[in-house]
């Protein structure tokens, strides 16, 4: 049957090339669009690892002010930690959680290296962040004695870094001490990937790293962000604050995600509806055409569902044609290993579109192949 | 005989409005999407408001400078006395404008807080942005030299500092972050993807916190050059990297050494391009690959539709072909009704397209999506699609038609 499937479309193999080039592209489209959407999915089933509700970034800049710079920011700290609306404060590097800002670097363990996000934050971060310390324990200030400085890594650093051994204590680089591991620590929102991070603890002397993030008590409106806002004003002349809600810079992370793939997944559904009424005309008409073919067929003991499987069956096999090209073109990305993801995401990438391809065929051809089907011996043949 | 000929393209589009609905379908989705996306491109590269001149600026966006073994590098935007030292300085250019590129600050009103986007420029920044003033006028060099506290805000945050107030604002001060500053003008805002000149609030380069002073390379301002005319843009170009080649190398930048400085002025488009294209051989085959996989995508496809389509929809009708030859007619003349029959179809499918251009574009434009959004039909683009279509209805109209005349009139007949 099948064998005979074949040999029907390669004979016709001139009038159904437009056919397969057609489904060819259209299982590009939606290898590409099913790759994105895999991506993405994957990316956001991994937990964020900490809780921003209720948690403000409070950006200060020190402008043009450059005296006793390090002072003023722990009377800042100091004086936030005093309002009775603010549950924790702790103080971080610029590049707090859904900010824009990123800084990365290399650290190294037994010549095994991983680049790593790097954030310098103090010892009330874990606490503000509500994020779980499950090896170890979030540096404190009092750790920083001796030649070593202490970090915190996350899972995935640990893994890249030391495998299977315990992190704890262990020297990275030639002063970080690694004092805690959390879990994940996806600082870009959920659609980010995975990534290896690190925690430094914050010199409480340095000048720079001059964001606090603040978790605050339910039901802290503006006019407290006001008052926040005033008083930092009046204490340190000249430096400029900005107060971000981490809820809402993470919304502006995800539009940056959400957007393109939304775009992206518009234009490509429109470009199956058009390939899948398309091929319903098509194959609309050369079933009409065959009419003659199907009478004598049904004259000669064919059941309706027979034919009609038959014409399912060749669209499945022309559909396969185009999708075996479009495999030669789709297996190169995990073979290349093109945009660095795992084989895994292009794989399923590559079913998912084998499996909607198939379906709009079906859809598509469901229709005439039962027209098919109900066409009467004797009707077709008396025309003929 | 034209007129013949459209009338019998009207009854076969009717008599198989299946068909017919494919091939519009086709035609005019593939033509909306296409005018939707260059007159988005259109509204982010093209000379707008308040960016009217923006064919005859060049914009310079950021300095990279590079350790000696090239490992390290640095990006950003400049300080004010850099760009005071080297761009404002220049001879072509009719006029420069440095301004920061967008910060942010917030403002509040009651329990109200008012997200700010600031920008900090100088009195070139008004000659050069062409901004609609709805009330009040921009502050000049006398103000910043008498280091006023004046701003220019946009009619958006007029609305909600304001309260809706009809009145004029003029002479109002405002509350940023504890200092009180005079409002002078009021423009209508330009949109946010216009990052040169978007801003809710526009302040003085000399207002507080602005950071002008700060000396070396780096900083938070970029600058926009605008030629005498568009041919000058090379010469400028010239001058500008000549002046740069004077930088002293190597130099040092808050503690870290670098060999190589890059600034370049760069004609708007190029500006945004250039920092993908900057970005490595290996993101640059990604980029045109990924542009041109879609762009092949949204043509291809549906070219390819409309050919499939067309090839049935005129083989069947060989009958018809084959007693217009019995009676005489030459090949010429039925290659040419199939010909016009598809001009008039896309035709059609072009007039919908544009309704449905001129909907999706009305509704970007006024669901706030980007505020102060201006998207407009671009003709030209419209007109070139409208080619691309005839084209291709021309290919998958001609093609089978050729193959029917050549058949013998008792085998078209037959059919």
């Amino acid at each position: 049957m099948l064998q005979h499937l074949f040999k029907l479309i390669w004979n016709k193999k001139k009038t159904h090339m437009l056919l397969i080039v057609e489904i060819w592209a259209s299982f590009m489209v939606l290898f590409g669009l099913a790759t994105l959407i895999v991506v993405n999915v994957g990316n956001y089933r991994e937990p964020l690892g900490f809780s921003y509700e209720r948690v403000w970034a409070i950006g200060l800049n020190t402008n043009q002010d450059t005296t006793e710079l390090a002072d003023k920011v722990q009377r800042i700290a100091q004086r936030l930690n005093a309002y009775p609306e603010v549950e924790s404060v702790s103080r971080m590097s610029s590049n707090f959680p859904f900010s824009a800002n990123q800084m990365n670097n290399g650290i190294e363990y037994n010549k095994r290296n991983v680049l790593a996000d790097h954030y310098v934050t103090d010892e009330n971060f874990a606490k503000t962040l509500e994020m779980p310390v499950v090896a170890g324990k979030w540096y404190r200030h009092t750790d920083s004695v001796g030649k070593y400085w202490p970090i915190v890594i996350n899972q995935k650093a640990k893994e890249g870094l030391f495998g299977d051994e315990n992190a704890l204590g262990k020297v990275v680089g030639e002063r970080l001490k690694v004092v805690g591991v959390v879990d994940n620590f996806k600082a870009k929102g959920e659609f980010m990937s995975n990534k290896p991070a690190y925690f430094e603890l914050v010199n409480a002397k340095d000048s720079w790293n001059n964001t606090m993030l603040i978790r605050v008590k339910p039901g802290t409106d503006a006019v407290f962000e006001a008052k926040v806002v005033k008083d930092i004003a009046t204490m340190v002349k000249g430096w400029s604050v900005e107060v971000d809600y981490l809820t809402d810079s993470r919304k502006n992370q995800h539009n940056l995600v959400l957007v393109p793939v939304i775009i992206a997944s518009i234009i490509s559904g429109f470009l199956l509806i058009n390939v899948a009424l398309g091929l319903f005309g098509v194959l609309n008409l050369s079933i009409a055409k065959r009419r003659g073919e199907i009478g004598l067929r049904r004259a000669i003991g064919a059941t309706g569902s027979g034919i009609a499987s038959q014409f399912i069956g060749e669209i499945w096999v022309l559909a396969t044609f185009a999708m075996l090209i479009g495999l030669l073109f789709a297996a190169q990305f995990p073979i290349l290993n093109v945009f660095d993801l795992q084989a895994g995401v292009y794989i399923s990438a590559i079913l998912i579109a084998i499996a909607v391809i198939y379906g709009i065929v079906t859809i598509c051809a469901l229709f005439p192949s039962r027209q098919a089907a109900l066409i009467q011996p004797a009707v077709a043949l008396h025309e003929e | 005989m034209l007129t013949n000929y459209i009338k019998i393209a009207w009854k076969v589009l009717l008599r198989h409005p299946f068909y017919t609905f494919i091939t519009l379908f086709g035609i005019s989705l593939t033509l909306t999407v296409l005018m939707v996306l260059t007159s988005f491109l259109d509204h982010i590269f093209g000379s707008h408001y308040p960016e009217t001149k923006r064919d005859r600026s060049a914009y310079i966006m950021q300095v990279v400078q590079r350790d000696s073994a090239s490992s390290g590098r640095s990006t950003g935007p400049m300080s004010f006395k850099f760009l005071t030292n080297f761009v404002k300085t220049l001879k072509t250019p009719e006029r420069v404008t440095i301004c920061s590129f967008v910060n942010s600050s917030n403002a509040y009103v009651g329990s109200q807080k008012i997200k700010l986007n600031t920008k900090f420029t100088d009195a070139d920044f008004w000659r050069i942005m062409d901004f609609d003033f709805l009330e009040g006028k921009p502050y000049n060099e006398q103000n910043i030299a008498n280091g006023e506290y004046v701003v220019v805000i946009n009619d958006d945050l007029k609305k909600q500092y304001f309260d809706n107030s009809e009145e004029s604002v003029i002479g109002k001060t405002i509350d940023i972050e504890s200092i009180n500053y005079k409002i002078i003008g009021v423009v209508k805002g330009s949109p946010v993807t216009r990052p040169f000149s978007y801003a809710d609030v526009y302040f003085p380069y000399t207002a507080p916190k602005s950071n002008y002073q700060q000396s070396g390379m780096r900083g938070g301002f970029v600058s926009v050059i605008l030629a005498k005319q568009k041919s000058d843009i090379p010469a400028i170009q010239e001058e500008f990297q000549s002046r740069v080649s004077t930088i002293p190398l190597p130099g040092v930048e808050n503690g870290w050494k670098y060999h190589t400085v890059e600034i370049k002025a760069e004609p708007y488009a190029e500006n945004f391009i250039g920092t993908i294209l900057d970005a490595g051989p290996g993101l640059k085959t990604v980029f045109f690959g990924i542009l041109f996989f879609v762009l092949f995508m949204l043509l291809g496809l549906p070219a390819i539709n409309l050919v499939n389509v067309n090839v049935s929809r005129i083989m069947e009708r060989g009958s018809e072909i084959g007693i217009r030859k019995a009676f005489g007619a030459p090949v010429r003349t039925l290659v040419w009704q199939f010909i016009i029959e598809n001009i008039f179809i896309t035709f059609i499918g072009g007039a919908i397209a544009l309704l449905l251009t001129s909907i999706v574009i009305y509704f970007i434009n006024s669901s706030g999506w980007i505020a102060y959004a201006d998207l407009t039909i671009n003709l030209s683009v419209f007109l070139i699609s409208i080619l691309v279509c005839l084209i291709f209805g021309f290919l998958s109209g001609v093609l089978p038609a050729l193959r029917m005349s050549k058949l013998t009139i008792a085998e078209a007949l037959k059919s």
